[in-house]
């Protein structure tokens, strides 16, 4: 009887493990509308699309606000994202900087709005969009490093991997999960931490595991997997 | 983190240390706490205290076995016959001591006490159901309870107060164990730094809030693989190895003019903390 029991305990156990893997087979898209956050209503309404949109080939002078937008680098408004944890918001200096001398779009009515919080030496309440929990550990420093410094890869393709494609939005909006499953999904992925040859990328090869992960035999490329300690992410 | 990865990796989440082929690299985190120049003034508990939005829960419940202090002074009499001031008192602050084989870490029935890369012994908040099972497993009896939701009950935070909680820790509810994390978030933030920087943590460039708080400069720590680390001399200099249940100079004599030691080795849980104290001739 006993060993009946058992017996079937085992395999209600292989059961669950089995199950709990074909779960995991299919994982869920990670860009669906219902892990769109919410639209969020803005003192000014920001456009996005206008500051760091692509130029619009047809129009040279690029006078058109529908159409094209400047291509500024993100990091040039959001400059705290590469030398800090958080990215912070941009003062208002930043803003009256730049619109102080274009007389062009000065009268329009969110410029004018801009200049009223400027005048009144007040700032601008921005409401928070990406807003991850308090137990959550998040360096945007170190995402800034390992992907646009070390790896070369262009700016708003590194920052939308979290934050989506900004530059199409009017305010931004939350387009991604920022889930713990979703993080880990890139974490649990092999990113090169070497060149050909086996030179550090950046003067720098990380590996957060406890051994230096083996050098692929055809390439000399070394690839290992973001941190994945729990400790790194968790307060 | 899925189900799969977990049972993927689990021999390396179940990990236990040191192994011949599995040093640390770069960091083994540690600590040494010199017995003979802690006076027992409590500084340190105070300022792990602060540091760690620990709950002040009050005499009442303290009586109730229900404290929360992480980092606890032990007080050791060694005359026990004499009156109070001749009483021969010993301190000696325990924390966490970040095992490297934790026997807190093999009972978690759902995996919210992990050991890391760099020898920390973590403790998941989120992650914890609250069995209590580490802390039936702790020879060192170092890990607490929330018994009550302390930041909304209880008021262990009148209103102003909470201005002075640390944002780098989290505020722990109600139905979680928690435990002395050797100021985790310190250690990570000067990792970041370093790693942009493309160089390691040097010695001295972080601190714990007790050694930070420590009159008597009682407490060092720092990274053990560092050979320049004060840590990493101090262990060499006492000759203890982190990897051995029985020190080497343990071993010949019995016992060995050296100062070091480290609580309930014999246990095999391979402690990350060092104490020094001269053994004395009433303790013979």
């Amino acid at each position: 009887m006993h060993r009946i029991l058992r017996l079937s305990f085992f395999l209600m156990g292989l059961l669950v493990a089995a199950g709990s893997h074909a779960a995991d087979a299919q994982k869920p898209t990670l860009t669906t509308e219902d892990s769109l956050g919410p639209q969020v209503t803005q003192p000014i309404e920001f456009p996005h699309y206008r500051h760091a949109g692509l130029r619009n080939p047809n129009d040279p002078t690029n006078s058109d606000p529908n159409k094209g937008g400047m291509e500024i680098d993100c990091q040039y408004c959001h400059t705290y994202a590469r030398r800090s944890a958080v990215a912070g918001i941009p003062p208002l200096q930043k803003c009256i900087g730049c619109h102080q001398n274009i007389e062009s779009v000065r009268q329009k009515p969110r410029i004018v709005e801009l200049f009223k919080y400027w005048d009144a030496k007040k700032a601008v309440p921005w409401k928070k969009v990406h807003d991850l929990p308090d137990f959550v550990r998040f360096n945007h420093e170190r995402h800034i490093k390992r992907f646009i410094e070390q790896q070369n890869r262009p700016t708003q393709e590194a920052c939308g991997y979290c934050h989506g494609d900004v530059k199409e939005m009017t305010v931004a909006r939350r387009s991604k999960p920022l889930t713990m499953g979703w993080c880990a999904s890139c974490h649990q992925k092999e990113h090169p931490v070497t060149g050909e040859g086996g030179a550090p990328i950046g003067n720098q090869a990380y590996w957060y595991k406890f051994q230096k992960p083996a050098a692929d035999k055809s390439g000399g490329e070394i690839k290992a997997q973001g941190p994945n300690d729990c400790w790194h992410c968790h307060k | 983190m899925s189900v799969g990865t977990l049972l993927e990796n689990w021999s390396e989440f179940r990990h236990f240390h040191p192994v011949d082929d599995k040093p640390h690299d770069p960091y083994k985190w540690a600590m040494s706490i010199d017995l003979d120049t802690c006076t027992g003034c409590n500084a340190c508990s105070v300022a792990c205290y602060a540091e760690n939005n620990i709950p002040v829960v009050g005499k009442e419940k303290f009586q109730h076995g229900q404290q929360m202090h992480w980092m606890r002074i032990e007080r050791y009499w060694s005359e026990d016959d004499r009156e109070f001031p001749d009483q021969g008192a010993q301190f000696l602050p325990m924390m966490c001591q970040q095992c490297e084989a934790a026997p807190c870490e093999t009972v978690c029935p759902v995996g919210a006490t992990n050991h890391t890369a760099d020898g920390l012994n973590s403790q998941i908040y989120n992650r914890c159901i609250g069995s209590r099972y580490c802390s039936a497993n702790c020879p060192f009896k170092v890990r607490y309870f929330n018994w009550y939701d302390y930041p909304t009950v209880d008021n262990v935070w009148p209103a102003e107060m909470t201005r002075q909680l640390n944002p780098d820790v989290s505020v722990r509810g109600k139905g979680v164990m928690e435990k002395c994390t050797f100021c985790v978030q310190r250690l990570r933030a000067v990792e970041v730094t370093a790693k942009s920087e493309g160089r390691i943590v040097r010695e001295g460039e972080v601190q714990t809030a007790c050694q930070q708080a420590c009159p008597s400069s009682a407490i060092s720590f720092g990274n053990l693989v560092d050979p320049e680390s004060r840590v990493h001399k101090q262990w060499a200099a006492q000759q203890v190895v982190l990897e051995a249940d029985e020190q080497e100079k343990n071993k010949e004599h019995g016992t060995s003019e050296l100062r070091g030691y480290r609580i309930l080795e014999e246990l095999r849980p391979y402690p990350s903390v060092m104490y020094l104290e001269q053994v004395r001739e009433s303790a013979v």
